[in-house]
């Protein structure tokens, strides 16, 4: 698939950057990538692929939306209450570019989806917007076994979180190896305890530009966690390592 | 010296600890840190004993039991897990 004349105008302001160019606006329009969770960071992380013109875009969230959702998901309107949010979340980004290709599936995230657009194929990229950790463990490993990126975020209060892992080409190191796939949920999360909506419009833009560059071929941060504090416009930046007694990537057949 | 730094919320919960405190051995791990924080400030111990509590040292993730060394900066960050 090559860009056509309404491509070249689109994308223009990609095409004129030199490390971008035509090359790289075909990398992204072959791209399929899943958005797993369309709450406050999966908007902003569809909005901008959608916009940048990645190919495939398949949104995952069984949830429907709420009147409560309206402070921080920017893709709906108050006359979306009641509906699916993928289904609401399809048709505006259809609106933004008619161009890609957006597929909806409206149920919890299972490996099923997680293996890919079809039996033969997998994900380019999964992009992780959920708001629990089962969720966040499963697509772990389903990434990690079958290589395929993972940009995972989170935010509550003033705070965001971003880690993402090319498992294309670390085999070590992974989400589990930060967080314990035994530990427990914290007291809070943004159903019970709040979050500040562009604090997710933060951690959602920084996802997608994740995304972007693990598709173009500039991502070189595997498994290193960014931390942001929106009430003291602080950033933290730290590097982790792999646990050698993580039970997703240690040494089963090592 | 240690250095300490509570990340994000646990700021607020850790208003007035004072954020160096002197190297010495019983101190020497981030896990005895957190214990001698919690005899003095109930509720940031509270806080620093939620799960997914992670700790850093010198810009690390590390493990609890990781040894500190003098003029290491340890920062305590609370958990993020919402979407
Ligand atoms: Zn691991």
């Amino acid at each position: 698939m090559s860009l056509n004349d309404d491509d070249f105008m689109r994308y223009s302001r990609h095409l004129l950057m030199d490390d971008i160019g035509e090359v790289g606006q075909e990398k992204l329009t072959q791209a399929k990538v899943l958005i797993v969770g369309l709450g406050g960071l999966g908007c902003p992380v569809a909005l901008y692929l959608a916009a940048a013109g990645v190919g495939q875009i398949d949104l995952c969230d069984p949830d429907r939306v709420d009147k409560t959702n309206l402070q921080r998901q920017v893709l709906y309107r108050t006359e979306d209450c009641g509906e699916l949010k993928v289904a609401c979340a399809k048709d505006r980004l259809h609106a933004l570019n008619s161009g890609i290709t957006i597929n909806v599936l409206a149920r919890e995230v299972d490996v099923d989806i997680l293996s890919g657009p079809s039996l033969t194929e997998a994900y380019t990229a999964i992009v992780d917007c959920t708001d629990n950790l089962a969720a966040r463990q499963l697509i772990n490993k389903t990434c990690y076994e079958q290589r395929i990126p993972l940009i995972s975020a989170a935010a509550v209060g003033w705070e965001g979180q971003l880690v993402a892992f090319d498992f294309r080409r670390y085999r070590q190191l992974c989400f589990s190896c930060i967080i314990d796939y035994k530990s427990t949920e914290p007291m809070m999360n943004c159903s019970n305890f709040g979050v500040v909506g562009p604090v997710l419009g933060v951690m959602g833009s920084l996802q997608s530009i994740t995304v972007m560059r693990m598709l173009l071929g500039f991502f070189e941060q595997h498994g290193e966690l960014q931390r942001y504090d929106g009430k003291r416009g602080q950033w933290l930046t730290m590097q982790c390592a792999s646990d050698t007694s993580c039970s997703i990537c240690g040494p089963t057949d090592r | 010296m240690i250095n300490l730094l509570f990340f994000g919320r646990l700021g607020d919960c850790a208003l007035d600890v004072d954020k160096s405190i002197f190297y010495q051995d019983d101190l020497a791990t981030p896990l005895d840190v957190r214990d001698w924080l919690a005899k003095a400030h109930g509720d940031l111990g509270k806080a620093l004993s939620e799960p997914q509590v992670l700790v850093s040292v010198n810009k690390r993730v590390v493990k609890w039991d990781h040894p500190l060394a003098d003029n290491d900066e340890l920062a305590f960050l609370p958990p993020v897990t919402g979407g």
